[in-house]
């Protein structure tokens, strides 16, 4: 329905413009054969660009008969980007989660070595991941 | 020595499968979100007033600025499906990203802080196969969610996105037309007046009119060619997602790969040829 409206105003634009074309080639041979003087001459000059301005009032509709039309299509878009942004987070999260794992081996390697304080740093690393982990969860 | 043979061999075979195969939908993604000729296509849509308004007088005058008005009354929102589309381009250019989910940095410093406390009875070629086998591990397992996640966004979203480039096409034609009326009237304007700007008085007028005629003839030339370049962008940004939903289940065929790329090229090309004309 809104497309066949906008084909339809974009058509009555094209052939006014045509019009306006059409007096304007009309105009330039009268005035090259000097069959009018210069205030006849600006006085279809002026309807020549009311018309123009006409077609382009029409096409300015034709715009925004696009913009309403593309309103569901819009709204899929962002709620599209909205999923992405959530897989690019989980994604990353995995990212943290082998972080988490990294360090535990460097926990379980200072425990190993009974190492107080390794051990203590290593769990300061840990504690530290969890806590990304859960923020990215919120 | 044979297990560290057994192991390297093993993080190659690792590292080869794990690769995910998206330099080429990067590019492409990343170069359409660059396409800001729709952008300054706008921008002279909304100012075709200021640009027309001296050869304005009377009827035409009382007309155009009520075009005006309603041009820029409709600007944000023409506006905004360019930001959308780019946003989207953006959204997977990021999402198809080499360094977006890549953590090796992370993995380096935690392999030198475990290089730090040599009396763990680990040698650094421990340290070593661990963080390695960490960097292989993550890139594997994010790559085959990030091929997915790729995968979804381009299958759902080529509808939406095919939708609203068809409408920016369409803008940018109405937007051509509108600008071709405007050259008209300030062309022909001049064509108008200077046979009448024959007397000896009105020598030097005629020949200012003349000289700016020019002027403006090679303005229009100009923003012509970024119309018909807008509209060349725009197919192939739509023509590279087509592309890429068709052959999103081999994105990693060498033939899928160079058309992809070749996309990519071509809205390169036109993004460099828009920024010359500006010039």
């Amino acid at each position: 329905m809104a497309l066949a409206n906008q084909e339809q105003v974009e058509a009555l634009a094209d052939n006014i413009t045509k019009c306006a074309n059409s007096i304007h080639d009309r105009l330039m041979k009268a005035i090259k054969n000097k069959e009018i003087d210069q205030n006849a001459a600006q006085m279809i000059f002026q309807d020549e660009a009311s018309l123009r301005q006409r077609a382009n009032g029409l096409y300015i509709d034709a715009a925004n008969c696009v913009v309403d039309g593309l309103a569901e299509s819009q709204k899929s878009i962002i709620d599209l980007i909205d999923t992405a942004k959530e897989e690019i987070k989980t994604i990353k999260k995995i990212a943290s989660f082998i972080d988490l794992i990294a360090d535990l081996l460097v926990l379980a390697a200072a425990a190993y070595a009974a190492k107080p304080a390794p051990i203590l740093a290593a769990l300061k690393e840990v504690k530290e991941d969890v806590e990304a982990l859960s923020k990215d969860s919120q | 020595m044979n297990t560290t043979k057994i192991t390297s061999a093993l993080l190659l075979t690792l590292a080869l499968v794990g690769c995910a195969n998206l330099k080429e939908v990067r590019d492409y993604a990343g170069e359409s979100a660059r396409l800001s000729a729709y952008m300054e296509l706008t921008a002279r849509f909304r100012d075709t007033y200021y640009r027309e308004q001296p050869y304005l007088s009377g009827e035409p005058d009382r007309l155009a600025q009520d075009n005006d008005k309603r041009r820029k009354a409709a600007y944000e929102d023409l506006l905004k499906i360019h930001q959308r589309a780019s946003l989207y381009m953006q959204t997977l250019a990021t999402l198809a990203g080499e360094d977006t989910f890549d953590i090796s940095k992370e993995v380096d410093s935690l392999a030198s802080g475990i290089k730090a406390y040599p009396d763990f009875g680990i040698n650094e070629k421990h340290v070593d196969a661990i963080s390695n086998i960490a960097k292989v591990i993550t890139k594997w397992m994010t790559s085959s969610y990030q091929e997915r996640a790729v995968h979804n966004m381009v299958k759902e979203g080529d509808a939406p996105l095919q939708t609203t480039l068809e409408g920016m096409i369409s803008l940018v034609r109405y937007y051509k037309k509108t600008n071709e009326n405007e050259r008209k009237t300030v062309l022909g304007f001049f064509e108008v007046e200077i046979p009448y700007a024959d007397a000896p008085k009105d020598k030097l007028l005629a020949t200012l009119a003349r000289v700016h005629v020019q002027s403006k003839e090679s303005e229009y030339k100009d923003a012509q060619q970024k119309y018909d370049d807008a509209e060349k962008g725009i197919k192939s940004i739509a023509g590279g997602h087509k592309r890429l939903l068709e052959n999103i289940d081999k994105l990693s065929n060498d033939e899928v790969k160079a058309t992809i790329s070749k996309f990519a090229k071509d809205i390169k090309t036109i993004r460099k040829n828009l920024q010359t004309v500006r010039g």
